[in-house]
């Protein structure tokens, strides 16, 4: 084992070579399956809304803090949406403490353009009083292990979150305070929880997302196509594409890295007909943690 | 981190903060006075670093990550020894009211008190010259942050293999209303008269850090340490049972790759 451990480490180039013509991966993928993937809802119980996801080793939590804003004058009736990607010192040996890493501040404009081009959050559901008030949603997102294809993690991740978010439903008083909403009497509630669909808690209402974007990163190596990618990996390929799709299968974004290769019009297809099979299997995961989520909420709440 | 504010927001709260944290006895949550939270801990859990690990004290969750021995980023001045270079950081949705921008007076105290803890355990000796990089990230802050991170600090220093004369094990006493309460939570340290976090060696029953916070009679401050040392004692076997563990899950690990490799 000792002598496969050396090798690896005075030729990792040769030591994937090696397995990449075999047809498999060094953690003993085929080329063109991604890692297992987990998400996890509601794992810190200060933010309103979080996500753990785990790519394989790759680690992504995202948090969201709700907090009140004025209405801006050009938008009366919108909120605000930031989001800020941070690749935590403890998840790579090149992170270090202090300002956004240029990798970081890629990801942050990559995430923000995908969710705005795919219009996901309609900023109109984030207005409390039009002319007055608005939530402002602050996204951040921690990556706590980054081995490989960061993107598709964190994108993950921010869909889980904005997924769970229920937004408290607050009304604005006479002095210009936000107040929670005076409990309806029994009868509105019970219309006010169907149409919200949030069992029991007319209080809370969700976001209606426009749309599900997914992305899955592909890497090209001797020619081949590696479908999600780990650190060890991605240190060697020659070139990295990255595809986002919606639910539909329409495409959203398409992202390649530089590289010391071109991607033929072939292989960027290719990239995209693997990126919506992912797609499909995500779309299941998510919503399987959501169909949790609930069903923890239902139990825990009193009847 | 977090994003700059591009404009003025404030933090709206859904539920105030309890008035009264202990009722006959019993704690908001259910614990007696002299009760630990529930406690996980695990080590290597980041596949990048030297060595992790995570550490869950009821709501407060933190993960270390170890890198290093390695070249000291920062210019310092000359030492035969190594130095233990210790950030911790504060996700901005890991309090109640959303974290600034930088790094916060929070975090820089957490810091230092992290590192003050760690340096009398690590054999500084056997990394000349070198720093050994711990990067602490509180994902929720439920309480006594600085305990739970300085005892997983010590266990991810553990796990990347960097010489330690002991583990170190830390655990914070509030005092609310004249009762001395065993690993406060957030409402509870909200509302003490005093405090104090105590991290030791626990085989040599060796103090490396002691902080208190808020004034205390002489016969408090003494019961207070006992329970303190009596929180520490519980977290020890705790700690080492999680080491124990990871020892083994290697071990099966390597025995089945070689069984692997001989068929």
């Amino acid at each position: 084992m000792l002598q496969a451990d050396a090798f690896q480490r005075l030729y990792p180039d040769k030591y994937l070579t090696k397995f990449i013509e075999q047809g498999v991966r060094p953690d003993g993928r085929p080329l063109s399956l991604a890692r297992a993937t987990s998400i996890g809802l509601g794992v810190v119980s200060t933010a309103d809304a979080s996500a753990l996801v785990k790519i394989g080793s790759t680690t992504v939590l995202a948090g969201v803090k709700c907090e009140v804003m004025p209405a801006v004058a050009d938008a009366p009736d919108e909120g605000r949406l930031t989001l800020q990607v941070e690749l935590a010192p403890l998840c790579c040996s090149s992170a270090r403490p202090g300002r956004p890493s240029e990798a970081a501040a890629l990801l942050t404009e990559q995430l923000e353009g995908l969710l705005e081009g795919a219009g996901v959050v309609d900023r109109r559901q984030l207005c409390i009083d039009p002319g007055k008030a608005a939530w402002a949603l602050y996204v951040d997102v921690y990556v706590l292990d980054a081995d490989g294809s960061l993107q598709d993690a964190c994108l993950l991740a921010v869909l889980a979150a904005l997924s769970s978010l229920q937004l408290h439903a607050v009304t604005l008083d006479d002095a210009g305070n936000i107040q929670k909403a005076a409990v309806p009497d029994a009868g509105a509630a019970a219309a006010a929880a169907a149409a919200a669909a949030v069992p029991g808690s007319p209080q809370l209402r969700r976001l209606s997302l426009g749309c599900q974007p997914v992305s899955l990163t592909c890497g090209v190596y001797l020619g081949r196509l590696l479908v999600d990618p780990t650190a060890e990996e991605e240190a060697l390929l020659e070139a990295q594409l990255t595809a986002t799709v919606d639910a539909e299968g329409g495409i959203l974004g398409f992202y390649k890295a530089g590289g010391s290769v071109t991607a033929s019009q072939q292989r960027v297809q290719q990239c995209v007909e693997a990126a919506k099979l992912r797609s499909k299997e995500v779309q299941g995961l998510l919503q399987q943690a959501l169909d949790q989520a609930a069903a923890a909420a239902a139990a825990a709440a009193p009847s | 981190m977090a994003g700059q504010r591009e404009a003025q927001s404030v933090p709206w709260f859904a539920d105030e903060r309890p008035a009264e944290v202990i009722a006959d006895g019993v704690r908001l949550d259910g614990r007696s006075l002299e009760e630990f939270r529930n406690v996980f801990l695990k080590t290597g859990v980041i596949s990048q670093a030297s060595g992790s690990a995570y550490a869950e004290f009821g709501h407060t969750k933190v993960m270390v990550g170890v890198y290093g021995p390695r070249q000291s980023e920062r210019r310092v001045e000359y030492s035969e020894q190594g130095r233990i270079n210790v950030d911790v950081k504060l996700a901005s949705f890991a309090t109640r009211q959303r974290g600034i921008f930088g790094q916060s007076p929070e975090e820089r105290e957490l810091s230092a008190g992290v590192q003050a803890a760690l340096e009398a355990a690590a054999d500084l000796a056997s990394f000349p010259k070198a720093s050994a990089d711990v990067y602490v990230l509180v994902l929720e802050a439920g309480g006594g942050e600085l305990g739970v991170a300085a005892t997983a600090a010590a266990l991810a220093l553990a796990d990347a293999g960097i010489e330690l004369f002991d583990i170190v094990v830390a655990c914070s006493v509030s005092r609310v209303d004249g009762c001395l309460l065993l690993d406060p939570s957030t409402d509870e340290s909200f509302r003490e008269q005093g405090g104090l976090v105590l991290a030791l060696l626990p085989t040599s029953n060796e103090v490396t850090q002691l902080v208190s916070r808020g004034r205390w009679s002489g016969s408090q401050l003494r019961e207070g340490l006992e329970l303190a040392m009596g929180g520490c004692a519980q977290l020890e076997s705790a700690a080492r049972q999680c080491l124990k563990d990871a020892v083994v899950a290697a071990a099966a690990k390597q025995r089945q790759q070689q069984q692997q490799a001989q068929a």
